[in-house]
């Protein structure tokens, strides 16, 4: 009876410690956190990052924002944010004091204003501002007081078709100073300049997304004729809508279109080639999951900006559910953040997002503000074991991995880090128990082919004994049969029936 | 000659996949329980096939287990099989009882299921590189069982080998009807049940005010 009771009381101090560590985890959190699991599945999370705080112009000290459209730190800790609505540049400090505006520009000693900026960007290298005006079909590089070196207006090439509007909306510029341009109406790439206005040419293009439609309208093209062919409608890729630029050089483009899922998230070498490819990442799915099994979200991740953190993450804004998706340098999911809503950490209209240390920043064009993401200590222990783990030390990744369980016993990736710390101890059978529970196919074969070996080289006496027992017990049983010696009572019957 | 019981008798017919059925059927050795234990197995091999197989070649989504598809697999599979070679052999002028066509396509997948069973314990004993050797199992297992099934069409009807090959594919056909008019019959059956149970509904709510 005393066992009994025993038993109660333990289960129910059990219940308690389990609810109580779950509830302690989203209560912070305006919305559910949550992750995918080797199916695709949504399964509740911890929180990597959590809502701090939001700050808008009144804070700032410098007038409401209108419809804000970006956002960008410089290597000189300063934010830079496209203010559209009120036709100006706001710069401040980290700490969100006021440091100067940027309204007006003298260039040549001509006045020049802004009209509907969209883009901004800071080159490390030369401390230069680009400015994409986007309604006056311009991009201005000036210094910080706002003096102006070079406009960057629509090519007059015969590469750029002179019916398309220019209208620049994000800008970046890479090491050697050339300038790359997303321009909404063009669908060939950025449009890229040399540091001195020269147009180069398109960066980068996607690729037409290979459905039953484009494959049945290459097979029409093959028997039509040219007329015929010219009057069909064309194939053409949808234009990336947003970039970032990492130290090495790699661009990095995300693509908002809702209807595709081919070039979605790109790493761009400087020759333009996608080399997520080679990272195996090339049918990688970015953003939210498709609506499947026990899922609720019925619409498509529509990815509007990219931000590359310190250590290689990528910071993904997914507009239509104002979520954030951070992934590491590897392409593995680290955490998804945000929601839709009016709430601090949800979004009406995300627009933008930017990275400083172990904070997230995003600007939202309609609830004109900005809201600070920090960093929990989950997330600071993922990832520091994403990171070990991603510079290939998988022993030293151990104990981050195991601490990772206890926060999330849901989080996949924990368990594949433990299993290759384990392999690469040679402890192979807990490896496979890792390997297993995190459905790692190719790494378990790995392991077991470990395990094997070992259990092999152990035991490999015991096997041939067992061999040569077994075949004398073959050979003995069927001389006792051919001998009549062993009659199985079923034969009895049927022997004396017939 | 060939004194041999029933038992013993199935391991004759898989191991002489020529004369092995003819001799069956001229000894009327044929036995139904022996029948119904193998596609029992088949079932058994179906289900083994998806969830018991070595975790380094395949992972199931095994959030949830639905049992149908293997019973459908395995029973639905096989019944329909013999009804409809039974109703084709009778345009033939075929020989072979329902009984009888039973047996012999239920003895003929014995190959088939041992296969697979033995790759299915095999995969748990190699790695993935090894694959050759299950795969080496597994297709000659299918094709062993191709064979002893001709061999037993054959011998069941007294058929030639041309009209035997004409007769198995008539009876794919017969059974890709057979599943479809059974899939209307259901629909249509849900249909009628749906019906009745509104005017019961109806009926109810009109008497209780």
């Amino acid at each position: 009876m005393s066992g009994l009771k025993k038993l109660i009381s333990l289960i129910s101090a059990a219940a308690l410690t389990v609810s109580a560590v779950a509830v302690n985890a989203s209560a912070l959190e305006t919305y559910d956190p949550y992750s995918y699991d080797r199916w695709g599945d949504a399964v509740a999370s911890q929180a990597g990052y959590t809502a701090e705080k939001y700050v808008d112009g009144e804070i700032i000290g410098c007038g409401n924002f209108y419809e804000p459209a970006d956002l960008f730190i410089s290597h000189d800790d300063l934010m830079y944010i496209a203010d559209r609505g009120n036709n100006r540049i706001v710069v401040t400090d980290l700490d969100f004091n006021f440091v100067r505006e940027m309204r007006e520009f003298d260039y040549n000693g001509e006045t020049l204003t802004l009209k509907g900026p969209t883009g901004v960007y800071v080159d490390q290298y030369t401390g230069n501002v680009y400015i994409c005006d986007t309604e006056n079909d311009r991009v201005i590089k000036c210094d910080a007081e706002g003096k102006v070196d070079r406009l960057f207006t629509k090519p007059e090439s015969e590469l750029y078709d002179q019916n398309v509007t220019y209208n620049p909306s994000k800008v970046l510029v890479d090491k050697a100073g050339n300038v790359y341009v997303v321009v909404k109406s063009v669908t060939k790439g950025a449009v890229m300049f040399d540091k001195d206005g020269e147009f180069l040419g398109f960066y980068g293009a996607n690729r037409v997304e290979q459905t039953a439609e484009v494959l049945a309208n290459a097979f029409w093209n093959l028997i039509s004729t040219e007329e015929q062919r010219n009057r069909s409608a064309k194939q053409t890729p949808i234009g990336f809508s947003n970039f970032d630029i990492d130290d090495d050089g790699f661009i990095f483009t995300v693509t908002d279109s809702q209807e595709t899922s081919t070039d979605l998230v790109k790493k761009l070498n400087p020759r333009g080639d996608n080399i997520l490819d080679s990272l195996g990442a090339a049918d990688m799915r970015f953003g939210d999951n498709p609506p499947a099994y026990y899922s609720i979200y019925s619409k498509n991740s529509s990815l509007t900006d990219i931000d590359l953190g310190p250590n290689g993450e990528l910071n993904i804004l997914d507009f239509e559910h104002g979520r954030i998706f951070q992934y590491d340098k590897e392409c593995w999911l680290l955490f998804i953040m945000g929601g839709k809503g009016y709430q601090l950490g949800l979004f009406q209209s995300a627009a933008a997002i930017e990275s400083h240390d172990n904070h997230i920043y995003v600007l939202d064009s309609r609830k004109n503000n900005i809201t600070i993401f920090t960093r929990t200590v989950f997330g600071e222990i993922v990832t520091n074991a994403a990171n070990l783990y991603n510079d290939g030390l998988y022993e030293e990744s151990l104990e981050p991995w195991q601490n990772v369980l206890k926060y999330d016993g849901n989080y996949r990736r924990a368990y594949i880090g433990i299993g290759n710390a384990l392999y690469n101890k040679y402890e192979y059978r807990e490896a496979m128990d890792y390997f297993e529970i995190s459905i790692s196919r190719a790494r378990y074969n790995r392991a077991f082919e470990g395990y094997r070996d070992e259990w092999l080289k152990a035991n490999y006496l015991k096997c041939i004994a067992v061999i040569i027992v077994l075949v004398i017990l073959i050979i003995v049983y069927r001389q006792l049969r051919k001998r009549g010696k062993i009659v199985y009572p079923w034969e009895k019957n049927r022997k004396a029936g017939a | 000659m060939l004194d041999l019981t029933r038992g013993q008798f199935v391991k004759h017919v898989v191991m002489h996949p020529f004369e092995g059925f003819e001799d069956l059927r001229w000894k009327k050795a044929g036995s139904m329980r022996i029948a119904v234990v193998v596609v029992c197995l088949l079932f058994v091999q179906q289900i083994a096939y998806s969830r018991l197989y070595g975790f380094q070649y395949y992972s199931d989504y095994d959030k949830m287990f639905n049992i149908v598809p293997y019973i459908f697999k395995s029973f639905i599979l096989f019944g329909t099989w013999v009804v409809a070679n039974w109703a084709m052999c009778t345009l033939f002028d075929g020989e072979g009882s329902m009984r009888n066509i039973f047996i012999n396509s239920a003895y003929a997948l014995i190959p088939y299921v041992t296969a697979y069973l033995i790759g299915t314990v095999m995969s748990h004993f190699l790695i993935q590189d090894e694959y050759v050797f299950i795969q080496a199992v597994e297709i000659i297992g299918l094709c062993w069982s191709f064979v002893l099934l001709i061999s037993g069409i054959k011998a069941v009807h007294q058929f030639t080998f041309g009209k035997t090959i004409a007769l198995m594919l008539l009876t794919i056909v017969a059974m890709i009807a057979i599943l479809f008019l059974l899939v209307l019959l259901l629909t249509l059956f849900q249909q009628v049940l749906i019906f009745i149970f509104s005017i019961y509904t109806e009926l109810s709510y009109r008497f209780r005010v």
